[in-house]
C-alpha cells in the first residue's frame, strides 16, 4: 500500500452479466498527478469510469479500490461524491422539472455538510457560481432550465465542468468530457480543466484523442485494453498513438 | 341507495314551492333517465376499472338543503384555506350552491353570473337525446341540481384576471352535493377560469359535478381543475366542451386528494380550426382511486388537440385513465396527439391505461402513447453521483415528473398550491430547500 495514493486500484474485475470488462486493472494515482486512460472502443475506459462512480449495474467480482484511504467501492455514490470524487458523464443525462441552479446548489450544500461546513444561501451561491459560469462561457439564463435539457452536445460537456468546478473535487474522473466538441468549445473545457488542477487535486482523463492532451497536459499516459492496462508512458505516448495507431500496443499486449 | 328510496327523496325534492313548473319538468325527465339506466356498474366498457359501490351503498343524499347559519360558518371557515389568490375575482358555491357571501366578481364589464337559467339554447344542445345515456351520473345531477349557475362572458371581451370557482361543502356527513354550471364565452373573448374543488372536512361526502361549456367562434378559454379534497371525500364529474370555429380550449387536470375520483372530459372540436390541449396530473396514494376517462372528437376540419396525462401512483394506489380520440368522416386535417404516462413507485400500487383511436377520415395526423414506469436509473445516478441523498433524488425526479405537467399551467397559484401538496407526498421533500 502506498500512503501516499489518492487512488489505488488494485487488480480490479468488473463484470456486466457474464461478460468480462475489466480483467485484473490496476492504478495509483498521486495527488496533483493528470492521467489521461486511452484506449480502442470496448477496452473497457467507460466502465471504469462508471464502477468508480459506484453505479450499480456492473459487479466487481474481485480487487479492491482505496480512496483517501477509504474502501471506496462500500460507499454509496452520493458518499463517493461528498468525498470529493466527481465523474464527468460521457452522455449526461436530460432531467426535465428539474432545475439546474437547484442541482448546483444541492450537490455543493450537500458536500459542505458532509464535511461539516456551512452551507451556502442562495446570496453567496450566486457570488461563487458568476466567475465559474464566465470561464465555461454559460450564460445566466441557464441557471433557470431543467439540467441539460434541450442543451448542445457541447453546451452538456461544458455544463458537466461548471459542476466540477463548483465542487472541486479531489479526484476528477473525465469520461470523453472532449467528444463531440468543436475546436472552441474544446479550449474551454481544456481551460475549465487546468483550472482546478492544484498539487492536492488529481484527474483522470478519458479521451480517445491526442487533441484535448494538447491543451491539457497529462503527466501519465496509459493505454487499457481488454480491461487492463497494457502500456504506460508521458505524454509523449499518446502522441505516439496519434500517429501509430492501437494496433502495435495490441500486438505488445498479446506477446506479454 | 336503491333506485326506489332515491325515488323517494326527488319526489320530496320537487314538492317545495320554490321549484318552477318548467324546472319541475325537466328534472322528472332527468330522473326518468337515470331511472332508466341507473348507477353505472363495472360491466359498463367505461366503467370496467371504477366500481361506485363505496358510493352507492355510502347512504348519501342527493336532496338540495338550505345552507344554514352553522354550515355557512364551517363554508366561511374552510375558505380561509380554500382562495389562493385574495385579489382575483371569485365565485364560491357551498354544498354546489352558489353563496352569497365573500364573492368578488360583480363589477367585471362583460361578465354576467345568474342562477336564473330558463331555457338557455347555447348549453341545451350540449345535453343531446343519447347525453344522459352516455353519463347516467349525469342525469342524476339534472334531477338533483336545484342550483344551476351560468357564467357568460360577452362577446370581444378580454378578462385578466383568473376567475376562481371555489367549490367547498359545509361538511354535513353523507352529502350528495350535485353542482352544475353552465359556461358561455362570447365570440373573440377571453376568460380563465380555475374551477376548485376543496374540502379539509374528514366527513365523508360525495360531490357530482356537471361543467357544461360553450366556446364561441375565436375564443380562448384557459380551465383549470384543480381538485384536493380531504382523502374522505369522493368526486364524480362530466365536463363537457363544445369549441367553435377558431376558438382555443386549454385544459388543465389536477387531482391531488380525495378517495374515489371519476372524471369525465368530453372535448368536442365543433368547427373548423377548434384546437385544444388537456394536460392531466394526478396523485393517487394509499386508499386513493383516480380515474380520468377522456374523449376528444375531431367533428370539423382542421382540427387540433394535444392531450397529456401523467399519474403518480404510490403505495396501494390506483389509477384509471382511458383516452379516446374519434376523428369523424369530416374531420380532414386532423392532428390529435395523445400520451399517458404513469410512475409507480411501488409494486404495490396499480394503473390501468388505455389510449383509443377512431379515426374514419385520412389525411389526419395522430399519435398516441402510453407508458407505464419506475424512476429512470440513469437520472438517479445522475443526481446521486453529484452527492444528493438517494431518497432525495427519488422524490425530486418523481416531483419533475408531475411538474413538467403543472409548468404548462398558466396560474401561478394553482401551480404552487399544487406542486407543495405533490412534494408533501414523497420522500425528503424538506430537504429540497430552494426549489419550491
Amino acid at each position: 500500500m502506498n500512503n501516499t495514493s489518492l487512488l489505488q486500484i488494485s487488480d480490479l474485475h468488473v463484470r456486466v452479466e457474464d461478460r468480462t470488462i475489466l480483467n485484473g486493472l490496476s492504478l495509483d494515482i498521486g495527488p496533483g498527478e493528470l492521467h489521461a486512460i486511452m484506449g480502442p472502443n470496448g477496452s473497457g475506459k467507460s466502465t471504469l469510469a462508471q464502477v468508480l462512480a459506484g453505479r450499480d449495474n456492473f459487479e466487481v467480482t474481485s480487487g479492491s479500490v482505496q480512496f483517501r484511504g477509504l474502501d471506496l467501492l462500500s460507499l454509496e455514490p452520493e458518499e463517493r461524491a461528498r468525498k470529493g470524487l466527481f465523474l464527468g458523464f460521457q452522455y449526461p443525462v436530460e432531467i426535465p422539472g428539474v432545475n439546474n441552479a437547484y442541482l448546483l446548489k444541492a450537490a455543493l450544500n450537500a458536500k459542505l455538510a458532509a464535511n461539516g461546513k456551512q452551507e451556502v444561501d442562495a446570496f453567496e451561491f450566486m457570488k461563487l457560481i458568476k466567475d465559474k459560469m464566465e470561464l465555461m462561457q454559460i450564460s445566466t439564463d441557464f441557471l433557470n432550465r431543467s439540467v441539460n435539457e434541450g442543451f448542445s452536445g457541447g453546451e452538456k460537456k461544458r455544463n458537466e465542468i461548471l459542476q466540477m468546478l463548483m465542487l472541486e473535487p479531489q479526484l476528477a474522473v473525465l469520461d470523453e468530457t472532449d467528444s463531440g466538441l468543436d475546436v472552441d468549445a474544446l479550449k474551454v473545457v481544456a481551460t475549465g480543466i487546468n483550472s482546478l488542477r492544484s498539487p492536492e487535486r488529481a484527474t483522470i482523463l478519458i479521451t480517445h484523442y491526442q487533441r484535448l492532451l494538447e491543451l491539457v497536459v497529462p503527466d501519465y499516459v496509459h493505454v487499457l485494453y481488454e480491461g487492463r492496462i497494457v502500456k504506460s508512458g508521458d505524454k509523449e505516448l499518446a502522441q505516439t498513438l496519434d500517429k501509430r495507431g492501437y494496433d502495435w500496443v495490441k500486438t505488445e499486449a498479446e506477446i506479454t | 341507495m336503491n333506485l326506489a328510496s332515491l325515488q323517494e327523496v326527488f319526489e320530496d325534492s320537487l314538492n317545495r314551492p320554490d321549484v318552477s313548473t318548467e324546472s319541475r319538468l325537466l328534472r322528472s325527465a332527468a330522473m326518468g333517465s337515470f331511472g332508466e339506466f341507473g348507477f353505472p356498474s363495472r360491466n359498463h366498457e367505461n366503467w370496467r376499472y371504477t366500481d361506485l359501490k363505496p358510493i352507492v351503498s355510502g347512504g348519501f343524499n342527493p336532496s338540495s338543503q338550505p345552507i344554514s347559519s352553522q354550515q355557512a360558518e364551517q363554508a366561511n371557515q374552510e375558505l380561509e384555506h380554500a382562495i389562493l389568490d385574495a385579489n382575483a375575482p371569485r365565485l364560491v358555491f357551498v354544498n354546489g350552491q352558489l353563496f352569497p357571501n365573500n364573492q368578488s366578481c360583480n363589477q367585471i364589464n362583460g361578465l354576467n353570473v345568474t342562477t336564473q337559467i330558463g331555457n338557455f339554447e347555447h348549453i341545451n344542445h350540449l345535453q343531446g337525446k343519447e347525453f344522459f345515456k352516455s353519463y347516467p351520473l349525469a342525469a342524476l345531477n339534472a334531477a338533483f341540481s336545484a342550483h344551476e349557475t351560468l357564467i357568460s362572458l360577452d362577446k370581444e371581451t378580454r378578462i385578466e384576471s383568473p376567475l376562481h370557482l371555489i367549490f367547498i361543502n359545509s361538511g354535513t356527513p353523507h352529502r350528495a352535493i350535485q353542482p352544475k354550471i353552465f359556461i358561455d364565452i362570447g365570440a373573440s373573448s377571453e376568460l380563465t377560469i380555475v374551477q376548485h374543488f376543496v374540502g379539509s372536512n374528514p366527513a365523508p361526502s360525495w360531490t357530482n359535478s356537471v361543467t357544461l361549456i360553450n366556446q364561441n367562434q375565436d375564443s380562448l378559454l384557459k380551465f383549470y381543475r384543480f381538485q384536493e379534497y380531504h382523502r374522505k371525500q369522493s368526486h364524480t364529474e362530466l365536463l363537457k366542451t363544445r369549441v367553435g370555429r377558431n376558438a382555443e380550449l386549454k385544459l388543465g387536470y389536477v387531482d391531488l386528494g380525495g378517495k374515489l375520483i371519476r372524471n369525465d372530459v368530453h372535448i368536442d372540436l365543433a368547427e373548423p380550426g377548434a384546437t385544444c390541449s388537456l394536460d392531466g396530473v394526478f396523485l393517487a396514494m394509499q386508499g386513493q382511486h383516480i380515474d380520468n376517462h377522456t374523449r376528444i372528437e375531431h367533428s370539423a376540419p382542421n382540427t387540433t388537440s394535444n392531450e397529456a396525462f401523467r399519474g403518480i401512483i404510490g403505495e396501494h394506489g390506483r389509477g384509471v385513465f382511458k383516452g379516446k380520440v374519434v376523428v369523424h368522416r369530416n374531420a380532414r386535417g386532423t392532428d390529435a396527439q395523445q400520451s399517458s404516462d404513469n410512475l409507480l413507485l411501488s409494486e404495490h400500487g396499480e394503473i390501468d391505461t388505455q389510449p383509443e383511436l377512431e379515426i374514419y377520415t385520412d389525411d389526419v395526423k395522430c399519435s398516441h402513447g402510453a407508458t407505464v414506469g419506475e424512476l429512470d436509473a440513469e437520472q438517479l445516478f445522475y443526481l446521486c453521483s453529484r452527492g444528493v441523498n438517494n431518497a432525495t433524488a427519488k422524490g425530486l425526479l418523481t416531483f419533475a415528473f408531475a411538474n413538467t405537467i403543472l409548468q404548462r399551467i398558466e396560474v401561478p397559484e394553482v401551480r404552487k398550491r399544487a406542486a407543495s401538496i405533490i412534494a408533501g407526498e414523497l420522500p425528503d421533500y424538506q430537504n429540497w430547500g430552494g426549489l419550491l
